[in-house]
């Protein structure tokens, strides 16, 4: 077995009186795709910000990279190699997309407290790595057009290059495929699975397509109200009574 | 950030010009020549306020904190040691810098109308810190001093001569100002203003880079103040008031938040435009008050950035800037569990 990359140990989370997370542990190891399903309100996206640092649990512990970062900013997990985005693409919209990865760039090349232009050895190093991204998603025709003039496909690959532009170990994607339409979901799959196939990058995505999920995952977490209901392969998950009993839906697993 | 073309060089060079001839034009225009002046000084100072407010997104509405310390450090330093031109100018530049870094920590504990509202009620200690002392500050009667002569030469600036030290002055921060958006740092700014989680997410301690901006800004706005200082040979209380604040936000929202000469096009309407309605009526506030609200609400971009998106081949592009997001959230992965 790999390195253990990332790792969740009874996590738990409360919104007031409301246990969004309880008792949820996982493990993430270098080199897989995994993701985590379950239905609306099972606490995925909470946990995920836990992961993240988008929140801090109230109870358990997470590290990364054998690190404990249960209480570290988000920032920091970034700098260590945790590269993340968002349910509703989350980019600097009024910035073009060359700007949009030249600021993760920048961050990680320590040059963003740079008082002065950028000397012209960086600005090719910078152009040069802006090329790669924008060559790895397909954002190369529109590199020099705000983001708020593109299609939301297009947002969101320009996001996942944002999440690669510091130069991660660990991608955590939550829901790329939420609010896309059929052609750009088919080229967000490949995008995610030459994530890991051709940057040999770590996974981790939440998720509600279940055919996306059963196609592209390794391994396979299942939350339910908030609670680990079941992790394995996805034969094993698509295989398990209590999976399909509880919520999935027969039909589903069946058609994929 | 967006290249400015050749007619932008061009319509820079126009303005330079013009305003090296000031001296020249403003009688015949029947300005006096401390109008325009001050035109510069609140120029600076709204240049200080675009920082923030355009490049940046926190509200510095209390940024007249740092106008009215440097104001007080000029005066200071020159009453008590007799410090020269320059050295008082200094001064006046690090005493904004201090008060920064005095309140920043404060501040960036919150944001949007929180940080506004901490900023205003931090200026207001400033504010009653001056009219309480009296025996330092002379409390509210303010406290004269001379304008002291340049170090080395012995040159007393006066008129014209005090008028191209100004200018000087304004040319530096424009140049320094222009450089600074254009750098990796600016860009982060901006960033940051338009979506400070996705910038923490790319490995950025946001509240590093605010609080840099916050310093860099007060910096600038302390020149303003120590230049003002000397141009009136006088500082008051009043001068670190919130009024003093919003009259500054609103030259800067006037002329255009985020772009580079939005405030010198602010400071020229509320200046010249204050000096001219409030001798001919006794309620010259109203105008000027009622072009501000139809800037806000007709074009948030302000008078420059308005005109700059009129340009041909200009209409698309969207700058930072052109929306003032009063309510921005406060940023989420700050724990309240912390």
């Amino acid at each position: 077995m790999s390195d253990l990359l990332l790792e969740a140990k009874g996590v738990g989370k409360r919104f007031g009186g409301v246990h969004a997370v309880e008792d949820v542990s996982l493990r993430v190891y270098a080199g897989s795709i995994n993701a985590i399903i379950g239905p609306n309100g099972a606490g995925k996206t909470t946990f995920f910000n836990t992961l993240s640092g988008f929140y801090f649990p109230d109870a358990g512990s997470v590290s990364f990279t054998g690190a404990d970062v249960t209480r570290a900013p988000s920032y920091d997990r970034v700098r260590m190699g945790m590269g993340r985005t968002f349910q509703t693409s989350s980019v600097f919209p009024e910035l073009t997309v060359y700007e949009n990865l030249a600021v993760g760039i920048e961050s990680a090349d320590n040059l963003s407290f740079r008082f002065r232009t950028l000397s012209r050895a960086q600005r090719a190093t910078l152009d040069q790595k802006v090329d790669r991204l924008l060559g790895f998603v397909g954002l190369g025709a529109v590199a020099h057009r705000p983001l708020a003039e593109l299609a939301h496909g297009s947002q969101r690959l320009c996001e996942i290059a944002m999440s690669l532009s510091t130069e991660p170990k660990l991608v955590l994607l939550d829901e790329p495929m939420a609010g896309l339409a059929q052609a750009e979901t088919s080229r967000v799959v490949s995008v995610i699975r030459n994530l890991h196939a051709e940057l040999g990058l770590t996974v981790l995505f939440v998720e509600h397509n279940m055919r996306v999920v059963l196609s592209l995952a390794q391994q396979i977490t299942v939350l339910d109200r908030g609670r680990v209901l079941a992790t394995g392969t996805p034969t094993e998950i698509s295989a398990n009574a209590e999976v399909r009993e509880a919520y999935i839906g027969k039909e589903v697993i069946e058609h994929v | 950030m967006k290249p400015i073309g050749i007619w932008g060089w061009v319509a820079t060079a126009i303005l330079f010009v013009l305003l090296l001839l000031a001296p020249q034009l403003a009688p015949r225009l029947h300005l006096a020549l401390t109008i325009c002046t001050d035109v510069l000084l609140f120029a600076i100072a709204a240049m200080a306020v675009n920082l923030l407010l355009g490049y940046t997104g926190v509200l510095p509405f209390g940024n007249a904190a740092f106008f009215g310390l440097g104001a007080y450090g000029a005066g200071l330093s020159i009453q008590n040691f007799h410090v020269g031109f320059i050295t008082s100018l200094v001064i006046g530049t690090l005493a904004g810098v201090v008060g920064a870094v005095l309140i920043g920590p404060f501040l960036l504990r919150r944001r949007g109308i929180y940080f506004a509202l901490l900023m205003i009620a931090f200026g207001q200690v400033f504010y009653f810190i001056a009219y309480r002392f009296t025996n330092i500050t002379g409390g509210e009667d303010g406290m004269n001093f001379t304008r002291p002569p340049l170090e080395g030469l012995g040159i007393h600036l006066q008129d014209a001569g005090f008028y191209y030290a100004i200018l000087l002055i304004f040319t530096l921060v424009v140049v320094g100002f222009w450089l600074l958006v254009r750098s990796p740092f600016g860009r982060t700014l901006v960033a940051i203003k338009q979506n400070e989680v996705r910038a923490r997410y790319l490995g950025l301690n946001t509240d590093r880079f605010i609080f840099v901006a916050l310093m860099i800004s007060a910096a600038i706005e302390g020149l303003a103040g120590a230049c003002y200082g000397l141009s009136i040979m006088f500082a008051y209380p009043l001068l670190l008031d919130w009024h003093q604040s919003g009259d500054i936000v609103l030259m800067t929202i006037l002329g255009g938040a985020g772009t580079i000469f939005g405030p010198l096009v602010g400071a020229i309407i509320y200046v010249i435009g204050e000096d001219i309605l409030s001798t001919a009526l006794p309620w010259w506030q109203i105008p000027l008050g009622a072009l501000f609200v139809a800037c806000v609400l007709g074009f948030p971009k302000g008078l420059l950035g308005t005109a700059l998106d009129l340009l041909p081949g200009r209409k698309n592009r969207i700058e930072p800037g052109h929306d003032l997001d009063f309510a921005a959230p406060i940023i989420a992965d700050r724990e309240t569990t912390r």
